[in-house]
Formats: structure tokens, C-alpha cells, sequence
């Protein structure tokens, strides 16, 4: 097992909302010039979980598994629960009035660049538990992972990982770098929106899904896939830097809008080249947290 | 010189207001030190269109000339200042001790706002406050037998200006330099319109800034953008071509830098360039006779 100071971390409760779906008030339009009007983006969504497809979905546009929640108060208040969630954190339904009171789900995703500057932490929740969530119901969270460090790894930042997901990778080590299972590796060129976003802690990465050499690159993409970003450094802000990688958890679906497409929220990131990828299409949340549902 | 269709588009009153820099605290660069910055907004008394993009004490995002501010919506890149004005459109003082004097529009910036070239004199008599209008042209404009390239905040006197020539079937516009696509960053994606968003060379990484000779660049350059798509927003597509005028200065917070307004652009293969140093519209537009 590599090395961390997990038991250094501090555990803090977050509050925050199942959010309502983010739908344009008018048609926008997509890379092709034709008129567009997405949904899938944020509320609930009842049909599509980590481990389901990224493409494909009738008019989806940025679509987001399971329910998305952002936080709630002021902006200092919902800044907390954007950027201390981590993925892999355990978020428990909240509130009297909550049917699925007290039932937990798991953080699989944080996406920004929305409407109003909202953001959304994504969670799976288990079937029966989507079922009986409604709009504005609290979702507590037990943030636990800011501050992660891979004590071998000095040069490796760990960003929005929670150690769960850190013990349930397989990561390994050899000739001095970490080995990180990744379902694929992704060339710059191909990563758009997120550059100049700061902290990376919140919100997102997009892999740009207008061109068609983009588009058949990622296309085999699911929810909750790991994937490697190169030449890419999230470390103090998010930006192009010739040898370094950000490995991400894919948390979010394509769109047709220019310059977006799939949303990768960063998990890992160096600029000297200490994480190494291995590639393995079973490097996915669903797989690694055994989360229930989808294909 | 291009033909166009400037005979039919309509020319609009627009109205911005000099804004205050704005500063609240320390910001991580992207190699983790704090910076406080300087030259966003406001008036910049020693800071020009064709002076460096890069060097400047504590700069970033440097905005040269005068900074204003559309104010009739809350969100100024909402208001007819950011979607309407273009590169090369006549700005008059209409308040205050420099009311009456003319200066030219040069971009437009997402991040702080709009910029106006006013000569050294009436700079020295503008407050932050006053009010500048602009004449509105160049929304609508196309090129005469290349309909399918997109025009953007380019005035028809910028456009005449350009010394665009044709070749081959081919629209060929001298630029200073071409900069590979996937060094574009903060601004890409953001939203499906193209007039009110720049976007920005990423100047992240040292290495980078070396091997594609950034440094050089200058406020007002005229750049090449391989790749890259700006038709309704920005974006990767490969074989794009997108010329774009370079409207602010370089940057070391992650993923930004010197900031491009798209002027032209298109997926069809129409549009080439070539390396002239003198692109700038510093030149082009007469603000000054030499860089």
C-alpha cells in the first residue's frame, strides 16, 4: 500500500442541496450553428449512474450521474462544500422532512461553469434511495481528504481525493514513480475549458467534444472513469505545462458547445513526470467503490 | 483589398464608463508564490497598443489605454459595449475635463472589460468616471465570397486595414506569429457567444513561453491560432484557422496570459497566413507610427 498521511486529516461535516436541473432559459447554440437545448445537467437523474455510457443520451448535454447537489448560505459557506468534498466521501440525506433520510450515497464528481457560477458535487445514490430524493433535500457531507499527501511522492498533489478512493485504486510503485490505473490517457490539445479555473479543488477540466478526431478518442467513455490528462497541471490553478499530468475522475458528459465536453474533476497532479499511467478500462468508481446500478 | 458588405451594416451608439482597477488580496501565481497585480482597469498612463505583453513590474493581464465598462445591465458582458463595439470603432469623452476628445476602441476583455486608445493628452485629463460612446460598426460584416468565414469585432476599417491578400482561392492575412492551439486556455468554453469573451495564450509554462517565442509578443499583435474554431465560442477543431488580435498582457496565474479577441476564423480551409512582425494594429490603425 503506498504510503499516506491519512491520520493526520481532519474530518469536517458539509451541508448542501439537491439542486434543481440547469436548463438554459432559451435555446443556445452548438459548435455546428444549429439551436440546442441539453438536460441531464444536475437535479436527479434517475437513468444514468457511474459506469453508464457518456454518449449517446437523447439531446443530453453535460449530462451528470445520479443526483447534484451544490452547497448552500453565502458564498464562503457554499465555497466549502465546493472545494473540501472529496470523491469517494460518504454524503448522508438530511432533514425531517427527507423520505430517504439517513440513507448514504458517494461523491463521484464536482463540476463548475454553470449558469450563475453554480456548481455541482455529483453523488451516486442507490436506486431505491434516487427514488424517494426530491429537489431541495440536504445532503451532508463527511469531507475527508484535503491536505492528502503521498509521503514517497512529494512532487505528487492530491487534490478532491478522498483516501477510500486512494486504498480502493491499486495503485503501485515502481523505479520510484507512482503507477496509477487510468481507463485512458488524453492529449492536451484535446482538453479544453477548465484552463485558468483556480482552486482546482472545485469544479472541473472538460474534454473538448466538437472535433471528430476528439470525439473518436473518447468516445467508449463512461461516468467514474479515471482518466489521465497530459501536459496538463492542476496544481495551484489549472493550466497547459509541457511533461506534467492531471489524473481526473470523468464527471460529467459531452456537449456540442464550443471549447466544452466531457468534465474530468482532477484527483492527481505533477509537473515532473513522477505519476505514470497504466492503462486498465476497469480503472472506474463503479468498480473501485463498488457503487450499485448502472451497466 | 477584400470586398465586404460594410455598406449595409448598421452603425450603433454604445456607451461605457472608466472603471477603477480593482484589488482585494494576494492570488496563487501558478507555481504556488502570491502575487498583488497590477494593470487591469482603469486608466494606464505609460501602457500603449504595440508595447510588450510581457515584463511589466507585477502586471498581469495587463489592459493597455483606457479600461471601461458597459453599465446599463449588471453583468457588463451584457451590455452593448461587449457585444456591439469593434476593433477600430471611433470613441468620443462625452463627460468630464476630456469631453469631445476622439480615441479608438482595441478589445475587449472578459475578465476587467473594454479597451479605448485615447492620445497622451487626453489621457492626462480623464477621471475614473467618465463616460465614453462609442460608434458601433462591424457586427454583421462578411467578406464578399468567403461567407463562411466568421468575422468578429473587427471593424471594416480594421479589416480594410489587415492588407489581407488572396491566394489560391485562399484568404491569406499576415499575422506576427502562429500559436499552437492547445496553448489556449482560460475563456475556452466559456459560453456559446463570441463577441463578449476573449481568450487567453497559456504562459503557465516557462518552457513553453521559450519554445514558441511568446515572449515577443506585443498588445495589438495580430496571431494565428492553429486549431482553433471561434464561430458561436471557442474551441478545438482540428484544421480550424482563427486569426485574433491580441488584447491584453501576459499572465502568471495558470492556464492564462496574453488575451486573444478571434477577428476571423473558420473550419474550411480558407483562411491562411503569413509572418509579417509589423501586424499590429497599433499600425494598422494609426496609433502609433512605429513599434
Amino acid at each position: 500500500m503506498v504510503k499516506t498521511n491519512k491520520d493526520k486529516l481532519l474530518e469536517v461535516a458539509l451541508i448542501g442541496e439537491i439542486t434543481h436541473p440547469a436548463v438554459a432559459p432559451s435555446y443556445t447554440t452548438g459548435w455546428d450553428e444549429k439551436p440546442l437545448l441539453g438536460l441531464g445537467r444536475g437535479g436527479i437523474v434517475y437513468n444514468v449512474k457511474v459506469g453508464d455510457p457518456c454518449f449517446g443520451w437523447a439531446w443530453g448535454e453535460k449530462v451528470e450521474p445520479g443526483a447534484s447537489a451544490d452547497g448552500v448560505g453565502n458564498d464562503r459557506e457554499k465555497g466549502a462544500f465546493r472545494n473540501l468534498s472529496c470523491i469517494g466521501n460518504m454524503a448522508r440525506v438530511v432533514g425531517e422532512k427527507a423520505r430517504a433520510r439517513g440513507k448514504w450515497g458517494t461523491v463521484v464528481g464536482k463540476v463548475g461553469y454553470l449558469p450563475g457560477r453554480n456548481h455541482h458535487v455529483v453523488i451516486h445514490f442507490e436506486e431505491e434511495t434516487l427514488d424517494e430524493l426530491t429537489i431541495g433535500d440536504k445532503v451532508q457531507v463527511k469531507a475527508h481528504g484535503v491536505g492528502l499527501k503521498f509521503t514517497d511522492y512529494t512532487g505528487v498533489r492530491v487534490i478532491s481525493c478522498s483516501p477510500r478512493l486512494v486504498e480502493a485504486w491499486g495503485l503501485g510503485e515502481s523505479g520510484g514513480k507512482l503507477i496509477v490505473p487510468v481507463a485512458k490517457v488524453v492529449p492536451a490539445h484535446f482538453v479544453g475549458q477548465g484552463a485558468g479555473g483556480s482552486p482546482p479543488e472545485a469544479s472541473n477540466w472538460d474534454i473538448q467534444t466538437q472535433s471528430p478526431d476528439a470525439v473518436s478518442h473518447v468516445e467508449d467513455l463512461r461516468f467514474g472513469d479515471i482518466v489521465m490528462l497530459e501536459d496538463i497541471l492542476s496544481a495551484w490553478g489549472r493550466g497547459y505545462y509541457e511533461g506534467a499530468v492531471t489524473v481526473g475522475v470523468v464527471s460529467c458528459g459531452p456537449t456540442k458547445a464550443l471549447g466544452q465536453g466531457i468534465g474530468v474533476t482532477s484527483l492527481l497532479t505533477c509537473k515532473e513526470g513522477e505519476i505514470t499511467a497504466k492503462v486498465d478500462p476497469g480503472a472506474n468508481l463503479k468498480v473501485l467503490l463498488g457503487l450499485g446500478g448502472g451497466d | 483589398m477584400v470586398e465586404s458588405n460594410k455598406d449595409k451594416l448598421l452603425k450603433i451608439a454604445v456607451q461605457g464608463e472608466i472603471v477603477s482597477p480593482a484589488s482585494t488580496t494576494y492570488r496563487a501565481q501558478w507555481d504556488g508564490q502570491p502575487k498583488l497585480s497590477v494593470g487591469m482597469g482603469g486608466i494606464k498612463y505609460n501602457l500603449k497598443v504595440g508595447d510588450p505583453c510581457f515584463g511589466w513590474a507585477s502586471g498581469d493581464h495587463v489592459e493597455p489605454g483606457v479600461t471601461i465598462r458597459g453599465k446599463e445591465k449588471p453583468v457588463p458582458s451584457q451590455c452593448a459595449l461587449a457585444l456591439l463595439a469593434c476593433i477600430g470603432n471611433e470613441a468620443t469623452v462625452i463627460s468630464g475635463e476630456a469631453k469631445g476628445d476622439k480615441g479608438v476602441f482595441t478589445g475587449r476583455h472578459a475578465g476587467s472589460d473594454d479597451m479605448v486608445w485615447f492620445p497622451d493628452e487626453t489621457i492626462e485629463n480623464l477621471v475614473i468616471g467618465d463616460k465614453v460612446q462609442i460608434k458601433a460598426i462591424g457586427v454583421g460584416l462578411k467578406i464578399k465570397g468567403y461567407e463562411d468565414i466568421r468575422v468578429n469585432k473587427c471593424s471594416p476599417r480594421l479589416l480594410e486595414s489587415l492588407g489581407i491578400e488572396v491566394k489560391d482561392g485562399k484568404l491569406v492575412v499576415p499575422v506576427v506569429k502562429e500559436v499552437p492551439g492547445f496553448l489556449m486556455g482560460s475563456g475556452i468554453g466559456w459560453g456559446t457567444m463570441l463577441e463578449p469573451v476573449d481568450y487567453d495564450i497559456q504562459t503557465t509554462d516557462p518552457k513553453a513561453v521559450e519554445k514558441y517565442g511568446l515572449e515577443t509578443l506585443r498588445l495589438g499583435d495580430v496571431v494565428c491560432l492553429k486549431d482553433q474554431l471561434c464561430i458561436n465560442g471557442r474551441g478545438y477543431y482540428r484544421g480550424a484557422t482563427t486569426v485574433g488580435v491580441i488584447i491584453h498582457g501576459a499572465s502568471d496565474y495558470a492556464g492564462h496570459g496574453p488575451g486573444v479577441n478571434p477577428i476571423l476564423s473558420t473550419k474550411d480551409g480558407r483562411l491562411d497566413t503569413k509572418i509579417d512582425p509589423d501586424a499590429n494594429t497599433a499600425l494598422y490603425l494609426g496609433l502609433r507610427d512605429k513599434l
